[in-house]
């Protein structure tokens, strides 16, 4: 929530294509996590128009929102993970809170798990996880719903330098089976390396859109 | 069915894996309901204690020695037949005469030695008389002293009790009164201690809850299980408190002597337990689990961010 005189975007307007792998950079403040949180609708615009894979999501009812967060998958940097659950549990969680069944749960969860690598983690709880475990968690649960888009906000911004590689090649291979890959970062070696789609937000505004871009320091 | 399943399932997770936390709870809980339930069952206790000593009062008529047995059997069914009047015993001069000398010998030699002295009995036969409310004896001293008995009449005793029947009177009525208030404080204060001992509970788990509907929980599905969770709470205080109080009861009639030769603390509070639980359960229940849902579901929804 944010005070009434205070305007964290403006003037933006973007198109995001299926399959694409677009990283969303900008200093600290500049409103690249507000864009992210417009997308899962943890914020509403004031104006404008936010359209998720043809769904008009600008006035979406309270009611509607579990429905579209079931359908992006979302990564933070501070994890959000259920520290109560489980691996597996917290996993399964984004299942059962859709209402699938037990089995078809029990059949998904041991696939996303294997493909992040942690089948030998599942009965550990988040404390007794690594830093990049828990993003490992975080992604597999952001994939059992195999959602068409995937934001990751800030992902690699409690990792180490071989953690953060991992959870990005995580999110290459997973870009590459058609899932559309929405990183919001301030990492610049991370963006530079990556040379997809850059998005540079400053102060609110969108300041540059290039397709192989690069992370520009001096915004 | 199967949301409903996993709500059941979660909450008893939830139970086991805050255990520390709801065992907390469950303890204030406890407290709360305890405090109710001693204060309710001293109450009663209190109320059946002067209303044991209300019965233990009764009033004497004296007549004179020469009164006519017709004029006292007259006097008597005259009262039997009022609706105050609970039950009248006739004394006669003999059994006066009988009990004055049993009541003395041991303690006074020189009285019955000055009445063996004495020709004949001095004394009158007797009405006692016992009102089925003690608020009724003025009416009915009232009453006998009418023309027709008056003059027979020598002594009473009313005036002698009068000031301890008062007194219980007046006790018995403060008693109700100032029970029944301090239970309906305690009731107020065990709820909102067992209020805001959910929403501490809830508090610690804020960020669960956000996360839940972050990875698209819906807000049925985020509270059912904090929801069942408090109730799990409430019956296992529900079950504990009764317990104890049920074993403290039993306890206390052991040790404890009984009052006024005839009411036994612990058996008289285990009788009423015995004969009210279900009245006190579903109204504590009700209470109880009412308050639980309302404020879990109220404390989780300050953190069901949209």
């Amino acid at each position: 929530m944010y005070p009434p005189d205070v305007v964290a975007l403006q003037n933006v307007s973007l198109k995001i294509e299926p399959g694409e792998f677009v990283s969303i950079v900008g200093q600290s403040g500049a409103g690249k996590t507000t864009m992210a949180k417009l997308l899962i609708a943890d914020e509403r615009p004031s104006t404008g128009r936010i359209m998720v894979g043809g769904w008009d999501i600008t006035r979406i009812p309270s009611r509607d929102i579990p429905q579209l967060r079931r359908q992006i998958g979302v990564v933070f940097q501070d994890y959000k993970l259920l520290s109560q659950k489980t691996v597996y549990e917290n996993v399964a969680f984004a299942l059962e809170v859709a209402g699938e069944s037990g089995k078809r749960i029990r059949e998904i969860v041991p696939q996303v798990l294997k493909i992040v690598g942690l089948e030998a983690q599942k009965d550990r709880f988040p404390k007794q996880l690594s830093g990049g475990e828990k993003q490992r968690v975080v992604i597999a649960r952001s994939l059992v719903h195999a959602p068409k888009v995937l934001l990751a906000d800030e992902p690699t911004g409690n990792l180490d330098t071989l953690n953060t590689r991992d959870i990005m090649d995580l999110l290459l291979k997973i870009n590459q089976f058609g899932t559309t890959i929405v990183l919001v970062t301030h990492n610049r070696e991370v963006v530079n390396a990556l040379r997809r789609r850059v998005i540079t937000i400053s102060n609110g505004n969108i300041v540059s859109d290039v397709a192989q871009g690069k992370y520009i320091l001096s915004v | 069915m199967i949301t409903l399943w996993r709500i059941f399932k979660y909450s008893w997770k939830n139970v086991f894996r805050n255990a520390w936390l709801g065992l907390a709870t469950v303890f204030v809980f406890m407290m709360a309901l305890l405090s109710v339930n001693v204060l309710l069952g001293v109450n009663v206790l209190l109320e059946n204690t002067i209303q044991a000593l209300e019965q233990k009062i009764d009033v004497t008529v004296t007549f004179k020695k020469a009164t006519p047995v017709e004029v006292i059997n007259q006097a008597r069914f005259f009262l039997t037949s009022l609706p105050q009047v609970a039950g009248i015993k006739v004394i006669t001069a003999e059994e006066a005469l009988a009990n004055f000398k049993a009541r003395h010998a041991d303690r006074d030699p020189k009285v019955i030695s000055a009445l063996n002295e004495l020709s004949g009995n001095p004394l009158g036969a007797q009405l006692v008389i016992k009102a089925k409310d003690v608020s009724d004896y003025p009416f009915l001293l009232q009453t006998i002293q009418n023309p027709q008995y008056a003059s027979f009449i020598q002594d009473r005793t009313y005036d002698d009790h009068q000031l301890a029947i008062a007194w219980i009177q007046d006790a018995g009525r403060k008693a109700r009164i100032f029970g029944a208030i301090l239970v309906a404080i305690f009731a107020f204060f065990g709820a909102l201690i067992a209020f805001n001992a959910i929403r501490v509970a809830v508090y610690t788990q804020r960020e669960e809850i956000t996360i839940m509907r972050l990875v698209g929980a819906s807000s049925f599905f985020i509270r059912g299980p904090f929801i069942l969770e408090g109730i799990w709470l409430a019956l296992f205080s529900f079950i504990l408190s009764f317990a104890l109080l049920i074993g403290v009861s039993a306890w206390l009639d052991n040790v404890l002597p009984p009052l006024f030769d005839s009411v036994r603390v612990g058996s008289f509070l285990l009788t009423f337990f015995r004969e009210q639980w279900p009245t006190i359960v579903f109204v504590e229940g009700v209470g109880m689990f009412g308050l639980v849902a309302l404020v879990s579901w109220a404390a989780v929804g300050k953190y069901i961010k949209r």
